[in-house]
């Protein structure tokens, strides 16, 4: 069942001459791990905006085509009602924290607290989301004294919370440390491993080769690749454009090349490197 | 790890635990009453008889104490030379300093005057050392006061010391460039550019992510809003608001009554 | 005090003018138009813009207050409104984190804001000479505003440097209300004209993307010419409303 269906979208910001999107279709299934990727500029930014709605309703612009999240359209929702269904979470921790709040468990609460949910209800669902991205010994810290790695993680928290159909994931870890790093992935694997449908713009190649199901390669606004982690990360086409190869990759297509890799598929990681390698 | 916020002090005491309107209801009576009664010595009396002993009783009475002589007295003090030495009013000279004039009159008015503030900055520091922002603005959203009041309050109480700390790293970094806050006007007047400029670009460029990260935990939701704390509102509370209201109305009538 | 009962009745129709105003400016959506998101995340760093750059200014001992740029600023791309707003809660939080003796003050901030924002709605934050032009209208109704605030709650003598000039003009045998008004006049349109032309230049340096995600960014669009000339034209007219200014001082001090 497709909790994802974007169809022939196109979208162009405004004050803007150029279209950052051009006729996108995607379809996620739910459940799915889909990892996005793409050089900076090709729209994966753009593209999250426009799952999660913030695209059209936030930043305005021209859209053309239907984005149907869990059977509701966007142009026919609020940007209100649509964040119950899609959570958003972004690279600048700091950026996310509300202000609002003192402490990390009011901040986790404020979301709840501004849907209405009841007080009991509010509690178990903080103490629980904090149980599954590991951070329930920060309940009583102040967001603002916590580590970037801390911070994203009880940003992804308290979109938790909220209890999203879909979470939308845009480079979480790009201005993370990699002990911070580690711990976002390690919070995003948890839910994924969970049954959440996960949509992630990721750099990291090797870490998305052997978590996400699926990965869709942005270029110039435009989808280029769609399928299998194996297939995708390891295809000309990208080692063309020139993105979203790991260096194992480039290593052991050389290698192939000169006629030192036998096997079929290239690798991704050390580690299937290594193996093909021996 | 509890940081300081502006003035709160943590403690279990009889006033901490009261309702935070009725604490600010408190605030607001003493400094009507300190202003509308017509006694000359009101102001003192509720100093003594009310503001001193509440300290006490919210187990704040050093940091009161603290805050009122190393600030509020000054302050009130220097209100006082003021407006004696400046106040046109009055015949009976009493003192005279150059060619300025003391009279009686003017003493009696400044006195009144200096008192009236102190009363007010020191009712507003017991509430502030008693009540903690987000549990008066949990209450106030509670009795009807939009979410977004609530919000933009304890954000900007938590942006400012951030931003202070930011002012004063930029400072600092300029001095050690040679600015110089101590020389000629025009020096002074010229170093304030580069000190603005990183301070107000660094913050407005995190308004958009906030207000899409907000967005997207329904900062723009309709439903009715919860709350994660109880505040309690006891029947006491009640009793004191209406007491205070009562005796704010007797001094006003008082007033009025005289005049 | 005679002086309170006098003009308690002026006292009390500009409160209901300014109470009736806002009714209006809610019932036919105005207000609402003001708030978006972004200006409630906006509006507190707007307020630590103003206490922060207000207390710079007093550690170098400027002889101005500056405490009302971000004020201007969300007037201005928000709305009077949201202006209005900004100026009330910076004086509230300065009351409540820095000095108490702030509070009473707030009708001021809040109609530096309205002024402001009322006059970019009309046009006038365009270019260098309409922004001190706006600056010099925000400095007479700051002037305006804060006189019966110092007359009633400090007998015309408050704690600040330019009581010295109350004090001055008191001697010369002046009434309490001429004197705190025309200190007014003397020292709010050099600070006024200054952070309304420091607001144009921080909306300036933003980029125009990021304005025209707030209610009003048109308020900001700049006129053509070249800023040089602009800036020359803005200097003209700066001297000219201080003669005008001036002018205005002499008929209150003789009237």
């Amino acid at each position: 069942m497709a909790v994802v269906n974007l169809q022939n979208v196109t979208y162009k910001y405004p004050l803007t001459d150029a279209p950052v999107l051009k006729n996108i279709n995607l379809q996620v299934n739910e459940g799915e791990f889909v990892a996005l990727i793409g050089p900076n500029g090709a729209g994966k930014s753009t593209l999250c905006y426009t799952v999660s709605g913030f695209v059209p309703h936030f930043f305005k612009g021209e859209m053309t085509g239907t984005v149907e999240v869990a059977g509701n359209e966007s142009s026919k929702s609020n940007l209100h009602e649509w964040v119950l269904n899609v959570g958003l979470a972004f690279q600048n921790p700091f950026n996310q924290i509300s202000g609002a709040k003192y402490t990390v468990f009011e901040e986790l609460a404020f979301g709840l607290e501004n849907i209405g949910i009841p007080r009991d209800e509010m509690i178990q669902r903080v103490n629980d989301a904090m149980k599954l991205t590991g951070i329930s010994d920060l309940a009583d810290r102040s967001p603002y004294s916590l580590s970037g790695g801390q911070q994203q993680r009880v940003a992804l928290t308290s979109i938790l919370v909220m209890q999203p159909k879909v979470l939308v994931l845009d480079e979480p870890t790009s201005q993370m440390d990699p002990i911070g790093t580690r711990e976002v992935f390690g919070a995003i694997r948890t839910m994924a491993e969970k049954g959440m449908t996960v949509i992630l713009a990721e750099h990291k190649v090797e870490w998305i080769a052997n978590f996400a199901d699926r990965v869709v390669a942005l270029y110039e606004g435009e989808i280029i690749s769609d399928g299998d982690p194996s297939d995708v990360l390891t295809s000309d086409l990208l080692a063309e454009k020139g993105f979203g190869i790991s260096r194992y990759t480039s290593v052991a297509r050389k290698a192939k090349e000169m006629g030192l890799w036998k096997k079929d598929k290239l690798p991704i990681t050390l580690e299937e490197a290594v193996e093909g390698f021996s | 790890m509890h940081e300081r916020l502006s003035f709160f002090v943590k403690r279990d005491s009889v006033l901490h635990r009261l309702n935070p309107l009725t604490k600010l209801t408190l605030v607001f009576g003493l400094v009507l009453i300190a202003f509308f009664s017509p006694n000359y010595w009101t102001p003192q009396l509720l100093f003594l008889c009310a503001i001193l002993p509440l300290s006490f009783l919210g187990g704040i009475q050093q940091s009161f104490l603290r805050a009122f002589i190393r600030l509020i007295l000054p302050a009130s003090g220097f209100l006082f030379l003021m407006q004696a030495f400046f106040h046109p009013v009055g015949e009976k000279v009493v003192f005279q300093l150059w060619f300025l004039d003391v009279t009686s009159e003017s003493l009696s008015f400044a006195f009144r005057n200096a008192t009236r503030i102190a009363v007010m900055v020191s009712s507003f520091t017991l509430f502030l050392l008693t009540t903690h922002p987000s549990e008066l603005m949990s209450d106030l959203t509670r009795r009807g006061l939009p979410g977004q009041f609530s919000y933009v309050i304890i954000s900007t109480l938590q942006i400012l010391p951030q931003m202070q700390a930011k002012a004063q790293t930029i400072i600092a970094a300029q001095r050690a460039r040679g600015l110089d806050t101590e020389s000629t006007f025009f020096k002074r007047a010229g170093s304030l550019f580069p000190l603005v400029g990183p301070l107000v670009f660094g913050s407005l460029v995190e308004v958009e992510e906030r207000a899409i990260a907000i967005e997207a935990r329904g900062f723009t939701s309709t439903h009715v809003k919860t709350s994660l704390h109880d505040i309690p509102d006891t029947g006491a509370d009640k009793f004191i608001r209406w007491i205070v209201i009562g005796l704010v109305l007797i001094a006003l009538t008082s007033r009025l009554w005289l005049s | 005090m005679s002086i309170i009962s006098e003009n308690a009745g002026y006292f009390i129709i500009a409160v209901v003018i300014v109470a009736a105003l806002l009714v209006w400016a809610y019932l036919t959506k105005r207000m609402q138009k003001d708030f978006s998101t972004m200006t409630w995340v906006l509006i507190p760093v707007a307020i630590a813009i103003n206490i922060a750059i207000g207390q710079i200014v007093v550690t170098l001992k400027l002889p101005v207050y500056l405490d009302s740029i971000g004020t201007v600023l969300v007037a201005v791309i928000c709305g009077p409104w949201a202006g209005a707003l900004t100026g009330t809660l910076s004086n509230v939080i300065w009351g409540l984190t820095i000095d108490p003796n702030a509070f009473p003050w707030f009708p001021v901030a809040f109609f530096i804001g309205l002024v402001s924002g009322l006059m970019a709605n009309a046009g006038w934050f365009k270019s260098w000479w309409k922004v001190a032009v706006t600056g010099f209208a925000v400095a007479l109704t700051a002037a305006v505003v804060s006189t019966p605030i110092a007359v009633y709650l400090y007998g015309g003598i408050t704690a600040s440097g330019s009581s010295f000039i109350t004090a001055y003009l008191l001697q010369t045998g002046q009434g309490v209300v001429q004197a705190v008004m025309s200190t007014g006049f003397l020292v709010e349109p050099v600070d006024k004209i200054t952070t309304a032309m420091l607001a144009f230049a921080i909306i300036q340096g933003l980029s125009q993307r990021f304005v025209a995600r707030f209610p009003r960014p048109e308020n900001a669009q700049t006129e053509g010419g070249t800023s040089q000339t602009q800036l020359i034209i803005a200097l003209v007219v700066i001297v000219l409303l201080v003669l005008f200014a001036m002018f205005l001082l002499g008929n209150i001090l003789g009237g």
